[in-house]
């Protein structure tokens, strides 16, 4: 079988620590944190231990006509945003939109939570007269594939609809299913990402799992602290990242700026716990990853860790990476910015990773006073390093269901 | 006491610029046409057409619906419905 190379082209996230390349670059340099005290709501919030949420504070700015909104909860209202912007930034013929040879990959955790709660409210109400209050949309706007398929709506769209929903591996898999889509010639271009909006549920699972940060409810920007003495626990986040995924040759010909190139992907699973991390499984997917991009550890020059703050999660990585890289790769944990923003990490710590490799610099793993010792074996980055050169990256994810990720990003050098 | 054509016609007005942010459409257009009003907003529309009426429609009489185009076509459809349940 042909393999054929895929390139980015294109890409944007709506993140806590800012919306597009340039505030989110300035945000990395200069270790700004985009984690707030969790906003009360009605049903939950009054309740969970954590009160830290990676929150999009700013207003985002949406000009959508009313046949696309009406089908939108939050969440696809990010990712069509993301996505908007992607497109716009990459300039492709508007046939070619209609082809047949653009797809999408995306997707996000739920759905859209915010909605899924209005039809349990409207069921659960004990009046009969409120089963036909639940509005026909309503469906539509909390699939779990709302997402992909407004994208294709909204954009005209017509290739394949890949919306593999994996919890925290979701962006990753996106990103990486698009990839393999074309590097197989099934399609020519994808739209990668994925999305998660503000929601307490997800809150209160990990609340309930003792595995939320709670100490640093009263200073929000000193938690989640990964691989760090302190840490103690995750912080959940909401925000969204797309890419632009095309074959090399016609991105080339058509003239598009090219930003990068996946060279691999792997995913595996654990075979086993749904919930426990597993160094085993983690090194097998790293592995095969390395071998899917042709390369070797030597050749990998920053890792992206799936790095959740969590007490032991951050161990089982850590002794999974240096198994495989040694004390070498420097190691970031974006997460340690923003929070976890579940779903859609994956496509935005991979733009990051981008963003690192373009502008050729590497931030540090915030609030990383003092390393924990059982991480210590891995090559932490606690300052910023502002003159990187970093040829290749690996973008590590992983998830509730024993699900494992690893994307490797390349710098296009022309 | 029944409902007369103009307390509809406001009713439903009030409903499209609220629902549809559609403005004042003129009586006899075509709703699908002119404003791409497609089956996604029909079935919110009954849901607030039964509400209007103060009673639930059944499949039956929801499936009526399924050729009307016009704001004038939706007033004949809940006359109709009205005197039926008279």
């Amino acid at each position: 079988m042909v393999e054929r190379r895929v390139v980015i082209t294109a890409g944007s996230a709506i993140t806590p620590i800012g919306h597009g390349k340039a505030n989110i670059v300035e945000s990395l340099k200069n270790g700004v944190s985009g984690v707030k005290p969790l906003r009360r709501d009605d049903l939950l919030s009054a309740y969970i231990h954590s009160g830290v949420f990676g929150t999009v504070d700013y207003p985002v700015e949406y000009d959508f006509d009313r046949r696309f909104k009406k089908t939108m909860g939050p969440v696809a209202f990010y990712a069509c945003q993301v996505v908007r912007e992607v497109l716009a930034e990459a300039g492709l013929d508007p046939d070619f939109i209609g082809s047949g040879r653009l797809g999408v990959a995306f997707s996000s955790t739920h759905g859209s939570p915010t909605v899924q709660r209005g039809i349990y409210r409207q069921f659960f109400s004990g009046s009969s007269e409120e089963y036909s209050s639940v509005n026909a949309v309503d469906y539509l706007k909390s699939m779990v594939h709302t997402t992909a398929v407004n994208i294709t709506k909204m954009f005209g769209i017509t290739g394949r609809v890949i919306a593999s929903s994996t919890a925290c591996t979701t962006g990753s898999q996106s990103i990486g299913f698009g990839y393999e889509t074309i590097k197989f010639g099934l399609q020519d271009a994808m739209v990668c990402g994925a999305a998660d909006e503000y929601d307490t549920t997800t809150v209160a699972v990990f609340d309930n799992l003792l595995a939320c940060s709670t100490a640093f409810n009263e200073t929000p920007h000193l938690t989640p602290r990964p691989f760090e003495e302190k840490r103690d626990g995750l912080v959940v986040a909401e925000g969204a990242g797309a890419l632009l995924l095309e074959e090399y040759e016609f991105a080339r010909r058509r003239g598009a700026k090219i930003l990068g190139e996946v060279i691999g992907f792997s995913c595996g699973n654990n075979g086993g716990d749904l919930i426990l991390p597993n160094a085993n499984g983690i090194k097998a997917t790293l592995l095969t990853g390395l071998e899917s991009a042709g390369i070797g550890p030597e050749d990998v020059d920053l890792i992206s860790a799936h790095a959740t703050g969590t007490k032991m999660g951050d161990v089982i990585e850590a002794q999974a990476m240096s198994k495989i890289y040694g004390d070498r790769p420097p190691v970031v944990a974006l997460k340690s910015y923003m929070g976890h923003t579940m779903g859609a990490c994956g496509a935005i710590e991979a733009l990051m990773t981008l963003y690192m490799m373009e502008e050729g610099f590497i931030a540090p793993t915030l609030n990383l006073e003092k390393v924990d010792k059982r991480c210590a074996m891995i090559r932490h980055v606690a300052e910023l390093i502002p003159d990187a050169d970093i040829r290749i990256a690996a973008v590590q994810n992983f998830a509730f269901g024993g699900v494992n990720t690893c994307l490797f990003l390349k710098r296009f050098d022309g | 006491m029944p409902l007369s054509r103009e307390s509809i016609i406001h009713d439903l007005n009030r409903i499209f610029k609220e629902n549809f942010e559609i403005e004042d459409p003129d009586p006899d257009e075509n709703l699908s046409q002119a404003y791409e009003f497609d089956s996604i907003d029909a079935i919110e529309l009954l849901v607030e057409i039964e509400k209007i009426l103060g009673f639930n429609l059944t499949q039956e009489e929801k499936k009526q619906a399924v050729e009307i185009r016009t704001i004038n076509q939706i007033c004949d459809y809940m006359e109709g419905l009205a005197e039926d349940r008279a």
